[in-house]
């Protein structure tokens, strides 16, 4: 709360000190809870892909197994044609299924990459956030030259962090589906 | 039987490129990442390499330096196999040594049938 027998300048120069410490400091409150859910995310994409990944195998060799047993029916002469030819379109099935899967089962290392490079973004960002925090500072009440030098100190600290964040987190996913990639030999 | 060594950061993918190669009657030997595969590399001759670029510590383009450095892998087939798809980086792989390039999500009938064409 501003006290009524401040000058306009020196309202001025209060409001834009509170104005900067609450951008800095509401701003890297939201961007940490931001990051924890992202890193949960990962974390349980992660559990999920582990057990996605063994219940598939698990089911394939349970198929696989099936498919023996049937197959000793078939050699055995125990199937008339009709269900020897219906074997071999499920298998021809089945077979198709499980590449499709397997392509499937791949998503969790492109959205794990793009969490890791969320994350990075987001540490620059709250680096962003922390070079406006005016640290308390108290400005000298005779002018506004402090207050502009005390904002070109702030600009200075941002352009740093801008230069230092966006160098380095390279964008590496830019699948936008599901389907398998090309493949080039040279 | 052949073998190929594959390396990726990712346990899925590692699991899903095993899968698919021991199914078509290869042997794959996993590493977790650029060092642990030229590691593995020099502790057994493979017969293929498979290795994702983006890895911590050595990346797949350091990885396949490393081995083309090695007189018993200068002949050996190196694949990429990456979520990244630009032209310069496929050149930069190329000029490290690798064979191909293989774009991700990969599909197991597609690997399987370069691998066969590489090394049968």
């Amino acid at each position: 709360m501003i006290a009524n027998d401040l000058s306009p300048s020196e309202h001025l120069r209060a409001q834009v000190m509170h104005l900067l410490s609450g951008v800095s400091e509401h701003g890297d409150q939201h961007l940490a809870e931001v990051e924890r859910d992202l890193v949960q995310m990962d974390v349980l994409l992660d559990e999920a892909i582990k057990k996605l990944c063994a219940s598939f195998i698990a089911i394939h060799r349970a198929v696989d197994l099936q498919q023996e047993a049937l197959n000793g029916l078939l050699v055995d002469g125990m199937a008339t044609p009709e269900y020897v030819a219906r074997f071999e379109a499920l298998r021809g099935e089945i077979n198709q299924n499980v590449g499709a899967a397997v392509t499937g089962l791949q998503f969790q290392d492109m959205t794990s990459q793009l969490i890791g490079r969320m994350v990075q973004h987001l540490a620059g960002l709250r680096d962003v956030f922390g070079a406006l925090d005016t640290n308390g500072t108290v400005l000298a009440e005779s002018n506004n030259e402090a207050l502009l030098a005390m904002l070109s100190l702030i600009s200075d600290r941002v352009g740093v962090c801008c230069t230092e964040g966006g160098g380095g987190v390279r964008s590496t996913v830019n699948q936008r589906h599901m389907d398998s990639g090309d493949i080039e030999l040279f | 039987m052949k073998t190929i060594l594959a390396v990726d950061d990712s346990g899925s993918l590692r699991q899903m490129l095993s899968f698919s190669l021991k199914a078509a009657g290869y042997g794959v030997i996993e590493a977790v990442d650029g060092q642990d595969g030229l590691n593995k590399a020099k502790q057994q001759q493979v017969d293929m390499v498979l290795t994702d670029q983006n890895m911590p510590g050595m990346d797949g383009l350091s990885l396949i330096k490393a081995l083309r450095a090695m007189k018993n892998y200068q002949n050996v087939p190196i694949l990429m196999l990456t979520t990244e798809s630009g032209d310069d980086m496929k050149a930069m792989g190329r000029a490290a040594g690798a064979n191909g390039w293989l774009v991700k999500p990969f599909d197991p009938a597609r690997l399987t049938e370069v691998v066969k064409k590489l090394i049968g």
